[in-house]
């Protein structure tokens, strides 16, 4: 009768325990609840439960009652009787502990406590050990332990295992999806920075086909006042929550600075020193930043780390831009401290494309995509518009996999309409000029000089005078002088490569609009995309020249001569000042 | 371009005249090093320069950055309207001390 009531009591507690388990986050309070029916039903002063730590070395005290608590207290995996008990696997009785060598009485003699007796029984499942349960001083009859106590504790130690497997795995549900929400969240994010599609003919345009997992691909454009689109394209390592925040945060520094700062170079840098300041460790972004220039048909790039973009012809050939950066977030300076590298790329009615690994590492059936796969569809898809084009690439890949690995992200910029306008326009003023007779603009001074230091004296004095004689202020005189100097200088040292190899022809001009200095050498041909501007940021001597003739005049381009001297050998580099 | 150079109160004080390009940086460039190595603070007077181009200013920020190095001091004095347009330019004014007079920039020197 009365064995009959005990297994009634056990069974209730192994009961409510479950179902506490089942029900509260707090595994804590439900070890403690569990831990104060036991030892009551055994009479017991006081309880413990440990559990093994993680790497299974330390014995961690979850849950403590009666006149002093442990909880928090831990202590070697092997040491003391618990950790007897959690090696062996086997329960003890300790009738009286001040005979085991085992006993640890450092909680006693700080608390005054006197630990007389201790029933301790193993925690675990399968022979995988998770802690153990022990109480302490029994009371009543002859306040000493029996076996039917062991076999109980043992009993209920056996359903607390059980238990508390069931609560970690609760635990560990919950944590999955918690991060399932978080990616649905990031995922949120991402699809709320893209920017909406612009006109459907749009020279611009992005497409983002989103993996089952977030990654962090990103594009964004908007068109600067002057009529020019500022494009960029990025990858955030890592996935989940941090990498979609880092991209918001990415992106929006994108849009706030790319306003100010219309320089790729610049812009990255500036975003890159921010980034840098708060961005958790290891996380970095790959970007490509450029701005496209409709009316003259050029890109101007600047690349950290990103996967090289394809510029391709309408005549089907390809170039590719390798990163002349580290990725964002890495180093506090990344342009190492050199000005940022910028490349401008002429389009001439090309087509540029920047992308992410997604696209050329996209499986088609059993075969990753590659570049050459990637040109192959561009190319199936030229005469569509931008948009369409793109979209068409990214739903071939994704319906070519089964799964997506990884977001397919394209950004194209097709200068082929804008090429169709600049042509009509250039035939028309052609014809004007071949109409007004005068073969061209008005000529005001032409010098041929060699190539040297010396020689730059009387260009000053020509190209002053010409200024000068276009009524230009006293002050905007002398900024084209100097602009006029320093592009001479360019020729001269790196046209020339300082070793004086020929002559220079300056042939100075005006129409009704503009003063125009045309500068003709006849070195080796020089890779526009290879001169930039100095950062003004940065205090050094040597390379600001080619900033001081693109701050005065209004523009400046790189021309392939087109005169017939010496077969059309050497560079050509127009400066232009409008008159107002 | 026309150098001279004294000594006023233990400063070096460089005059400089008319133009400042490829051709005569070099020269500029030469003599601020070698005074910058007698260890005594550099007052570049530009009252006369009529024309600075970019050799001419990486002249000057070179010295600049040498001689802050040897914590000595350089600055520049009574610099005319155009080679000032040209570090406003290079937007190095800020990075230069600029000092209206000669006198102004002797005696704020001997105070360091």
């Amino acid at each position: 009768m009365a064995g009959e009531m005990e297994n009634t009591k056990q069974l209730e507690i192994l009961a409510s325990m479950g179902r506490d388990f089942a029900a509260s986050g707090d595994i804590k309070s439900v070890f403690l609840t569990g831990l104060e029916r036991i030892a009551a039903m055994l009479n017991a002063e006081g309880g413990a439960l440990f559990l093994l730590d993680e790497n299974g070395d330390k014995l961690v005290c979850h849950a403590g009652f009666g006149p002093v608590d442990i909880s928090g207290l831990t202590i070697n995996a092997t040491d003391g009787i618990v950790g007897r008990v959690v090696s062996a696997g086997v329960g003890e009785i300790v009738r009286d502990v001040s005979k085991d060598p085992s006993f640890n009485n450092v909680v006693d003699k700080k608390s005054g406590f006197t630990t007389r007796s201790i029933l301790c029984a193993p925690l675990g499942v399968k022979g995988e050990k998770i802690g153990a349960i022990e109480v302490v001083n029994k009371h009543g009859g002859d306040n000493l332990f029996s076996n039917e106590d062991l076999k109980l504790l043992e009993t209920l130690a056996a359903s607390a295992s059980l238990a508390i497997l069931n609560a970690r795995m609760a635990i560990e549900l919950v944590e999955k999806e918690k991060m399932a929400r978080e990616l649905e969240l990031a995922a949120e994010i991402q699809k709320s920075l893209l920017p909406p599609d612009g006109e459907t003919d749009s020279p611009v345009a992005g497409v983002n086909l989103a993996a089952r997992v977030v990654s962090g691909d990103f594009y964004d454009f908007f068109e600067l006042e002057d009529g020019r689109t500022c494009f960029t394209l990025a990858d955030v390592s890592g996935k989940g929550m941090n990498a979609a925040l880092l991209m918001a945060k990415t992106a929006s520094l994108f849009r706030c600075l790319g306003k100010e700062t219309p320089y790729p170079g610049n812009l990255i840098a500036r975003i890159n020193a921010e980034v840098v300041e708060t961005s958790s460790r290891g996380m970095f972004v790959t970007m490509m930043i450029g701005i496209y220039d409709p009316k003259e048909g050029t890109v101007r790039i600047a690349n950290a780390g990103h996967e090289p973009p394809l510029l391709v012809m309408a005549d089907g050939a390809v170039r590719s831009f390798p990163a002349s950066m580290p990725p964002v977030g890495i180093l506090p300076d990344i342009a190492m401290g050199k000005p940022p590298e910028e490349t401008i790329i002429n389009l001439d009615g090309g087509a540029f494309y920047v992308f992410t690994d997604g696209v050329t590492e996209g499986y088609i059936g059993e075969k990753e995509l590659g570049a050459d796969g990637f040109i192959k569809l561009i190319n199936d898809g030229k005469n569509s518009l931008p948009r369409e084009r793109i979209s068409a690439i990214a739903k071939h890949i994704k319906d070519g996999s089964s799964a997506l690995r990884d977001d397919v992200t394209i950004l194209v910029v097709d200068d082929a309409m804008a090429f169709a306008k600049r042509k009509k326009k250039n035939t028309k003023q052609d014809n004007k000029n071949k109409s007004d007779g005068s073969g061209g603009y008005g000529r005001m001074a032409k010098i041929v000089v060699p190539a040297t230091a010396e020689s730059l004296k009387l260009v000053r004095r020509v190209a002053e005078s010409a200024s000068a004689n276009c009524g230009f202020s006293n002050d905007a005189t002398q900024d084209i002088v100097l602009a006029v100097d320093e592009a001479c200088q360019n020729v001269i040292r790196h046209a020339y490569d300082g070793v004086n190899a020929g002559d220079m022809i300056i042939n100075i001009s005006r129409n009704a609009q503009s003063l125009i200095i045309e500068i003709r050498d006849f070195a080796q041909r020089v890779d526009p995309e290879k001169i930039h501007p100095r950062d003004l940021g940065d205090v050094r001597p040597g390379g600001l020249g080619t900033h001081f003739i693109n701050e005065v005049m209004d523009k400046v381009e790189f021309k392939v001569p087109n005169d017939g001297k010496k077969n059309n050998e050497g560079n050509l580099l127009v400066l232009t000042k409008s008159l107002k | 371009m026309e150098i001279s150079v004294s000594e006023t109160a233990g400063v070096n004080v460089v005059a400089l005249s008319g133009e400042i390009d490829l051709q005569t940086s070099p020269k500029l460039r030469g003599e601020l090093l070698g005074l910058i190595a007698n260890k005594k603070p550099l007052v570049v007077e530009m009252s006369d320069v009529s024309y600075m181009d970019s050799s001419g200013v990486a002249s000057l920020v070179e010295a600049f950055q040498t001689a802050r190095s040897k914590n000595l001091g350089f600055s520049l004095a009574a610099i005319g309207e155009a080679p000032l347009r040209v570090l406003k330019l290079a937007r190095l004014d800020g990075v230069f001390v600029i000092h209206d007079t000669l006198e102004n920039a002797i005696s704020a020197n001997g105070e360091n």
